[in-house]
């Protein structure tokens, strides 16, 4: 009451503790993630795919909220930090109370607690020791440790198991900030993906990044080699790329990547992504036969603008490749860079008579001089230039999110399936002056299997009394005595 | 009662032993006829057949159990249930030591062991807890996984690079026991609400909502003047046809998209009966609730548990005061059951007309010249979809006129609310670990532990509802009716994440 300001504070921060806003958030992230997962997300769409799909001014809309880049927008961040304030929040609020419970545990019960507690039973004894003495043969058979409280009046037992327990709920929650720390904090301000392309005996240390624009490695890659084995029907059955990391000129890593194993140098993993041609020559290896019948065939091998001697008078040069060709109006255009319709296109010199002749491997009509060339020219292999697609990431913060990982198991293992088990046994006197021993016991979860065990020990207790007393002369024998097993 | 003759077909014991008795032969028939042209008896092929023939029999013959009530039965079925197991683990065992993975790369290979994980759950659901009705759900669905694996492709298939990984194994088993462990707490809330006494009218609405929301889905591939759009199928290569990297070719088969629609609108005319004969109730309920919103968000925020439940027993007090409508409209409710009937024989005619149609002829596409044939193997979704719009309306049936031998035959409704809780509490860690194993496969094949993949996004939204109802119950003690609701929203969550981000949200998860 006495300063405004501070009751705001505190009832702010109530409100976020509170389980209801926790709830709230979890409904809002997921609200927001099947918005990222219906509408069309920016980075992996087309945009001509995108302009397809929304009109215009939808488009427009959505855009300017943000909804098309759902995960990376500003306030869906600013949601999970509010997720992540909430988490703390909550912890902070309750860790107190259940590290006292923790640290302290309560061990010789009251009266007020030993009335209200559910499960609990009742056995008639001859005297205090003789009860103690035989509850703690029954606990050792049992398996569990017990220690004799002592208070200046009165004696009791205590006995517990997994008191850990109480704190996994900590540990689920402290595993959920990692995530988010590393993900959200580390990786989203100092991670980066992009993509490389290398020719196999090509150097580089640029990376196309996702947003268009480049960045410059440290060090280079060089790709000494990469390769495409399938299986007999064709489908594709390994990738790889032989990649050698050159720091400061000097040969630092070597590794032969294969997709599922990527290459990591200081924290840049490059991972094998694809595979294919450029539709670029690499070599042609022809045989060139003398077009009169006299002379030797020659086979030859060329490259894109190179110039091979077939005789004293006559050079031949490799003018142009085509990987998908067609012919329009006279002239010969390529359609795609995929290899599947190539053409190639020769000059052959004569140096003597001065002329060149346009040859067309395959002969294109119109175009093609075949006939005025002096050798004819039989194709016998086409090698064409393969690339290998590296798609380049630096994520620090995966550390975090892999001790997350590790943490959360452990927590969620404590939290569903070690349950904190606790057990009091206080011998009293009831209200005719008979002496019985009051037992207690409490779970904090999986009540009905707990239900079982202290019925379990309630009947090893009694075992373990009653060679020495008689029972109680108001209870039944069979059943257990004064045990009221309490519902929930 | 109120209850029409059409509802009374209890059939006597004597003509269910005689009918499934003859299925049973009919099937070891065929089977036998299968094994003599083979001449391998223990193949694949037979290990499956037998465990087909087996589950049948236990189906039928939990399904005469859930029917008659007679203990007798049970026994014999989970004695099948146990030959079925047997047959289906050597065919899993068979697949294995053929393709040199754990059988999890194609939907075949999942279904096979999914279909396993069932009979197996089923089975430590009968022994362990004691529900013995359980096979009475997951045996058709057993059933309905083999003759689907019958469909599709079954020859190993090499996997392709981002495959190969232990990951891929580690992975997909967390998945699939997960998803089944989300199965059975599904299939446990919906007999706790049962034994909740949740009146059956709710549930013809919960089956009708079901349904139209199957045939919306095959709608959402309805095309101008009434066709129906599937993937293209080339059946030489055993694969779907691409049009490029990712992107396949669909065809229209013309009429069926009709066809479709017309046994849309059946199936929602029990809802919408329903509708207008509890409509007095609804509007009253809207119009009650626009007025106690407010007050109920503000008792939300502000409230403690005490006033909580005060407020819910005076609200349900104020219910029953200011109610003004008596149930009158039972004879609406009869209809609305007629009509469920009806829908069932549409809903099986276009399942008919779906295979048929599918499985002969050649279509034209949109996309591309020429006519190109479709198969069944090309449309698992739309499949499964109509064989499981058929199922659960079947599954209604059952409860509409054998609720009494139901209710006597489950756990109580507390133990049922506990077992779910036990449940969710297995299925929960499982599906953690499922996400941080694709999450590290991920990191492993492209390049980032993280990328917000629809199939990815949607793993996430499952944990969220799951973690959701875990901290109401821990933390706000939801029990019952509420927990069970929420269960079965869980569910639908996992079997969208399963079907529907597959059918309808492209992504990174091609694969399945």
């Amino acid at each position: 009451m006495a300063h405004p300001l501070r009751s705001a504070v505190r009832k702010s921060w109530q409100t976020l503790s509170s389980i209801k806003t926790g709830v709230v958030l979890i409904i809002l992230v997921i609200i927001f993630s099947i918005a990222g997962t219906v509408i069309l997300q920016r980075p992996i769409t087309d945009p001509d795919d995108m302009q397809r799909a929304y009109s215009p001014a939808m488009l427009h809309f959505l855009d300017s909220t943000g909804l098309t880049d759902v995960f990376h927008s500003y306030w869906f961040v600013a949601l999970l930090l509010f997720v992540s304030l909430s988490i703390i929040a909550a912890s902070v609020q309750r860790f107190p109370n259940a590290w006292r419970y923790f640290s302290r545990p309560y061990k010789s019960p009251d009266e007020g607690f030993r009335r209200a507690l559910p499960i609990q039973a009742q056995i008639a004894i001859t005297d205090e020791e003789q009860g103690l003495g035989a509850a703690e043969r029954a606990f050792r058979h049992m398996h569990l440790k017990s220690e004799r409280i002592v208070r200046t009046d009165s004696f009791s037992l205590f006995s517990e198991r997994n008191r850990i327990s109480e704190m996994a709920v900590y540990i689920v929650h402290a595993s959920l900030l990692l995530f988010f720390l590393g993900y959200f904090v580390v990786d989203a301000i100092y991670g980066w993906r992009g993509f490389m392309m290398l020719n196999p005996g090509s150097t580089s240390d640029k990376i196309e990044m996702r947003s268009g624009t480049t960045r410059t490695l440290p060090f280079s890659i060089r790709c000494d080699g990469t390769g495409e084995e399938t299986y007999t029907d064709g489908t594709p059955k390994r990738w790889w790329s032989k990649l050698v990391v050159l720091d400061q000129q000097r040969e630092a890593a070597r590794k032969e990547i294969v997709v599922n194993d990527p290459l990591v140098y200081h924290g840049v993993r490059f991972y094998q992504a694809s595979y294919g041609r450029t539709g670029k020559l690499e070599r042609l290896l022809l045989n060139a036969v003398p077009a009169n019948g006299n002379g030797a065939t020659q086979e030859i091998s060329l490259s894109e603008h190179q110039i091979v001697s077939l005789d004293p008078d006559t050079k031949v040069q490799l003018a142009e490749f085509i990987p998908d060709f067609v012919v329009q109006d006279g002239h010969v255009y390529a359609r795609s860079n995929d290899v599947v319709n190539p053409a190639v296109h020769m000059i052959v010199t004569l140096a003597k008579e001065n002329r060149a002749v346009n040859v067309w491997l395959p002969e294109i009509p119109g175009i093609a001089e075949n006939a005025s060339s002096p050798y004819k020219f039989e194709p016998k292999e086409l090698k064409t230039e393969v690339f290998t697609g590296l798609e380049v990431s630096h994520e620090p913060g995966q550390w975090a999110v892999w001790a997350g990982v590790i943490l959360m198991a452990i927590g969620l293992t404590f939290v569903f399936y070690v349950v904190h088990v606790r057990y009091w046994v206080v011998p009293i006197q009831d209200a005719r002056g008979n002496h019985m021993l009051w037992v207690g016991g409490a779970a904090n979860r999986n009540r009905d299997a707990f239900e079982h065990s202290f019925k379990r020990l309630v009947e090893q207790i009694q075992k373990e009394v009653r060679p020495t007393t008689a029972v109680g002369p108001e209870k039944p024998a069979e059943s257990i005595p004064g045990t009221t097993v309490a519902g929930r | 009662m109120a209850r029409a003759k059409v509802e009374q077909h209890p059939a006597t014991g004597a003509t269910l032993v005689v009918m499934v008795g003859l299925s049973i032969a009919f099937l070891l028939f065929i089977a036998f006829l299968n094994v003599v042209k083979s001449g391998n008896i223990l193949n694949e092929a037979n290990l499956l057949y037998a465990a087909l023939v087996f589950y049948s029999g236990a189906g039928a013959l939990y399904l005469g159990f859930g029917v008659t009530g007679t203990d007798a039965y049970i026994k014999f079925a989970s004695l099948a249930t146990w030959a079925g197991l047997i047959a289906n683990t050597g065919a899993v065992a068979h697949r294995w030591y053929e393709a040199g993975h754990p059988p999890f790369a194609s939907l075949y290979e999942m279904l096979l062991s999914f279909v396993w994980t069932l009979a197996a759950l089923t089975l430590i659901a009968e022994k362990k807890y004691g529900v013995k009705v359980i096979g009475t759900v997951t045996m058709p669905v057993a059933i309905v996984g083999v003759v689907l694996m019958q469909l599709l492709r079954s020859d190993v298939r090499p996997l392709v690079p981002a495959l190969q990984s232990t990951w891929l194994h580690v992975h997909v088993t967390l998945a699939m026991l997960a998803y089944a462990a989300c199965a059975l707490s599904f299939a446990l809330a919906m007999m706790f609400l049962i034994q909740d006494k949740m009146k059956t009218e709710t549930f013809l609405a919960a089956t009708s909502i079901f349904t139209v929301g199957i045939y919306a889905a095959v709608l959402t591939r309805f095309e101008r003047w009434g066709g129906l759009e599937v993937v293209a199928w080339d059946a030489e290569n055993k694969s779907e046809v691409f049009i490029s990297r990712g992107v396949r070719l669909f065809v229209t088969i013309p009429d069926l998209g009709w066809l479709m629609l017309l046994v849309f609108a059946a199936v929602a005319a029990p809802l919408v009966l329903y509708i207008v004969s509890r409509w007095a109730k609804i509007s009253w309920g809207f119009a009650y609730a626009t007025r106690r919103i407010p007050d109920a968000f503000r008792n939300f925020w502000y409230g403690g548990i005490l006033q909580r439940k005060e407020y819910l027993s005076n609200t349900a007090q104020l219910w029953k005061n200011t109610n003004p409508i008596p149930e009158n409209r039972e004879g609406l409710a009869v209809v609305a059951n007629r009509a469920l009937f009806i829908s069932i024989l549409l809903q099986s005619l276009a399942l008919v007309f779906f295979l048929l149609r599918v499985r002969d002829g050649h279509y034209a596409s949109l996309d591309a010249e020429g006519l190109y044939p479709t198969s069944l193997a090309a449309s698992p979704f739309i499949l499964s979809a109509l064989v499981g719009g058929i199922f659960a309306n079947l599954l209604y049936l059952l409860l509409l006129w054998r609720r009494e031998d139901l209710e006597r035959l489950l756990p109580d409704s507390d133990a049922l609310d506990r077992i779910t809780y036990k449940t969710i509490c297995i299925a929960f860690p499982l599906l953690t670990l499922m996400i941080a194993a694709g999450a590290y496969w991920a990191n492993k094949a492209w390049g980032s532990y993280w990328n917000w993949d629809p199939k990815e996004t949607w793993a996430a939204i499952t944990w969220l509802v799951y973690a959701g109802y875990l901290h109401m119950r821990i933390t706000r003690g939801m029990r019952g009716r509420v927990a069970a609701y929420f269960a079965v929203l869980g569910f639908a969550v996992v079997m969208f994440t399963f079907f529907g981000v597959t059918y309808l949200l492209p992504g990174l998860h091609a694969y399945a």
